[in-house]
């Protein structure tokens, strides 16, 4: 590949950007001088829908953060064992879709939920605290991931010194800790918030008459058709996302690459250790519970008083098309997972290896999608693509889902690709290796883990999004996931539940997969993580 | 005659100069070192020479051909930096021979050049091994075994052992004298190193603030400084480095 080649590469994904995110916001954007704007605005309705949001977005936030700190400062501070298998089970609700949460929700705590009548409760999960609590469990595997890495990168010579210099822990506390940890901390807190803000899943099945923005832009767009008052809303759900956006993009972290950081030594205690036992053992049955009792649902007569082993909801849940819909799922997950990860390849090689203005301003427009709620571009794929050859088909499914979950894989590579020895391209000059086939024979066979990675966080997320894809899938094109609110409000319980697990099964499968072939890629001898600093 | 000919290289990095007009010439199987501060503008210069960068102004001319806009592959070199560049996901051979097999004319006897070449630096024994695997001294080796591989004229080295400890150091420079004694290649080397300089080379050129202040034997440049920089940043340095080691009796005077 030739530096002309680079500039038609990079011109070539300036537009696929310009058509795919840039155009259809903006179109979106400019519907809106059309109407009258205020008066949405100034709506009963959309007021209480704005302070809903807020209220219950806030509580869940704060909620989930809290825990998710508490839970990763267990796995990363203590002495307990069996902590890979932990973490894996506080990961485990990122593999299903954020309506199955609120699913999970009502069969045990709804108005005949199994715990409600065991528990002699009255069913009032509906509203405010159901809300808190499905979002809770949709955002606390990503806050603990985010905080999980906060903490393993800590270093530990700071407190070392201070308790050299006599420092009590306390004042270690406000002078080390602190710091280091708020601008992190504050990034969790606009992510976590963004995430659960704009999430309509959850609301939709544990709302009740508590009316969110997401849930309220939904009615609006798929049951009035009122897309002005939908493109309204999204421009109100865009704004915490910008605002984290430009929150994490003017904090960068501007620490050295390379920088050698001492892992904390752990010092025995039991009592702490019981304490983040007891944590974690809680916090690994309220996620697996409502998994177990899919599995009872789908396989059971009536779950729980008839525990007969039976297949007839999977019979019946198939012969409704979950069939075809699995198909559609895993079709447009493995084109996003393909198209995605060679996209966000090709961006980040451009961006992490080839200096210029060009390349800066690529780098924004990767990450740009971060500060775009799904929902929001869904809906500015309806009103811009509406009409066009792909409006309608799997392709515009796969299109939306690529860019809506471009940014976090395309940040995987381009850290990967910048540790690579910034002098290969060099010596490939002066050696006579082209470009391309540098990249083919040195770059991505040293990047093969993180490729991996990349396609599996596509995969996942494709499988078990229903935000951008809602209001663009026909009967025809629909994936599994978007099965399930229609199963609940049929009050299919069983089958929603079914499908659920499917979802869980096949992104456990990929995972699986994923983790296999890391291993045998890393395993080959070239595992450049390894090797120490020294030289 | 000479070989390399550098004609008044200047190089302009957005109004800041970093070579400001430099000439010189290098002969055939010399040992160059280019002797200079961080920041003077010594590696500039060395991508200037390969081809890496395009200078602002200037010429260079090799066997008094032009080459001052020939691609980095048509000029007869080769380089080794201080951070090896290896291709971590090959073998010791691959890195080797990879080059060598793209090439029509060099794909038949790839293997053979580069066992050759892996041995000169004496690497036999790990042919097999892939780079993660290896010390730091190992690399450099690899690096200087896959350069020798394309039998370029001139071999430039930027700041090749910074990176490696003092023993490793002292081993890998006998290595170097000996190669270039076996090929008869030429030799650019760039360091911020006095004592290197002046144990490797047959000439020292010393560079500060974009420009050469002197271009001389060792033995030159020791009795005739052309200026105060030269007297401070050479030898006052490198008088220090010696009287630390007279001290405690660690070399003899004659």
């Amino acid at each position: 590949m030739k530096k002309r080649n680079c500039s038609i590469t990079k011109i070539f994904l300036a537009l696929f950007f310009l058509v795919s995110v840039v155009l259809p916001l903006l179109f979106m954007f400019a519907g809106l001088f059309s109407i009258d704007v205020g008066e949405i605005l100034r709506d009963a309705s959309f007021l209480t829908a704005v302070l809903h949001s807020l209220q219950v977005s806030a509580t869940a936030t704060v909620l989930s953060v809290v825990l998710a700190f508490l839970l990763a400062w267990c796995l990363t501070r203590t002495r307990v064992k069996l902590k890979g298998f932990f973490s894996a089970v506080l990961l485990l609700p990122m593999l299903i879709p954020s309506i199955s949460h609120g699913m999970g929700l009502i069969i045990l705590f709804g108005q005949n939920g199994q715990l409600t009548k065991f528990l002699g409760l009255d069913g009032s999960i509906y509203g405010f605290w159901g809300i808190v609590a499905g979002s809770m469990m949709y955002s606390l595997p990503v806050a603990y991931l985010m905080i999980a890495d906060i903490l393993r990168y800590e270093d530990s010579t700071p407190y070392e010194a201070a308790s050299v210099l006599g420092i009590p822990r306390r004042s270690q506390f406000f002078s080390i800790t602190l710091p280091y940890m708020r601008k992190p901390m504050i990034s969790v807190l606009f992510a976590t918030f963004t995430l659960i803000v704009t999430d309509y899943g959850v609301p939709a099945m544990v709302g009740g008459k508590y009316n969110t923005l997401p849930l309220m832009m939904y009615n609006e767009v798929i049951g009035r058709l009122d897309f002005a008052k939908g493109s309204v809303i999204g421009m109100v759900l865009l704004v915490p996302a910008v605002i984290a956006f430009i929150f994490d993009f003017v904090s960068k972290d501007t620490r050295a690459a390379g920088f050698v950081n001492r892992p904390f030594s752990i010092k025995k205690s039991p009592v702490r250790d019981a304490f983040a036992y007891f944590l974690l053992v809680a916090a690994s049955i309220v996620i697996i519970y409502p998994i177990v009792t899919f599995v009872g649902l789908t396989f059971n007569k009536n779950y729980p008083s008839d525990m007969t082993f039976t297949l007839d909801n999977i019979q019946s849940t198939m012969n409704k098309g979950a069939g075809e819909f699995l198909l559609n799922s895993l079709i447009i997950a493995l084109a996003v997972a393909l198209i995605g990860t060679a996209l966000a390849f090709a961006c980040a090689y451009l961006t992490a290896r080839v200096k210029g203005l060009s390349s800066k301003i690529l780098h924004l427009i990767s990450i740009l999608s971060l500060a775009i709620p799904g929902i929001v571009l869904g809906l500015s794929y309806v009103l811009f693509f509406k009409g066009s050859l792909i409006y309608g088909t799997l392709m515009i499914l796969i299109l939306v889902n690529t860019v809506h979950f471009f940014a976090s894989p395309y940040l995987m590579i381009y850290n990967s690709l910048g540790k690579l020895n910034m002098h290969l391209e060099d010596v490939g000059r002066t050696l006579g290796i082209g470009r391309g086939r540098l990249v083919r024979d040195v770059i991505v066979p040293q990047s093969g883990g993180t490729l991996v990675e990349m396609f599996t966080y596509f995969f996942v997320n494709s499988m078990i999004t229903i935000s951008a894809v809602s209001f663009l899938a026909t009967t025809l094109t629909k994936p599994l996931s978007l099965m399930i609110t229609q199963f609940q409000q049929q009050m299919l319980l069983e089958a929603s539940a079914f499908v659920s697990l499917l979802i869980l099964v096949a992104n456990l499968l990929m995972k699986a997969i994923s983790y296999i072939v890391r291993k045998i890629i890393l395993g080959k001898g070239m595992n450049r993580y390894a090797r120490k600093e020294t030289v | 005659m000479e070989s390399l000919k550098v004609q008044d290289i200047t190089k302009d990095f957005d109004g800041k100069l970093a070579l400001d007009g430099v000439s010189f010439d290098v002969y055939p199987g010399e040992f160059l070192s280019i002797l200079g501060p961080s920041g003077c503008g010594k590696t500039t210069l060395l991508r200037i020479l390969i081809g890496l960068l395009e200078p602002t102004a200037g010429r260079i001319y090799l066997d008094g051909k032009d080459i001052t806009h020939a691609p980095p592959d048509r000029r007869s070199m080769g380089i080794v930096f201080q951070n090896y560049a290896l291709f971590e996901n090959m073998t010791v051979l691959r890195n080797v021979e990879y080059a060598l097999k793209l090439k029509k004319e060099t794909r038949g006897t790839a293997r053979e050049t580069a066992m050759k070449m892996i041995e000169m630096v004496g690497l036999s024994e790990h042919v097999e091994k892939k780079p993660a695997q290896l010390s730091g001294g190992q690399m450099q080796r690899v690096a200087i075994a896959r350069t020798l591989a394309l039998s370029p004229d001139i071999i430039l080295f930027d700041e090749p052992m910074s990176a490696l400890d003092v023993a490793t150091r002292l081993a890998l420079r006998r290595e170097l004298k000996k190669i270039q004694k076996t090929t008869g290649t030429t030799m650019i080397y760039i360091t911020h190193d006095q004592e290197e300089a002046f144990a490797l080379s047959d000439r020292i050129m010393v560079m500060n603030a974009a420009t050469i202040h002197q271009l001389d034997t060792p033995e030159d440049i020791l009795k005739n400084p052309a200026d105060d920089y030269v007297r401070d940043f050479v030898i006052e340095n490198l008088a220090e480095k010696t009287a630390s080691l007279l001290k405690y009796n660690i070399v003899r005077t004659q």
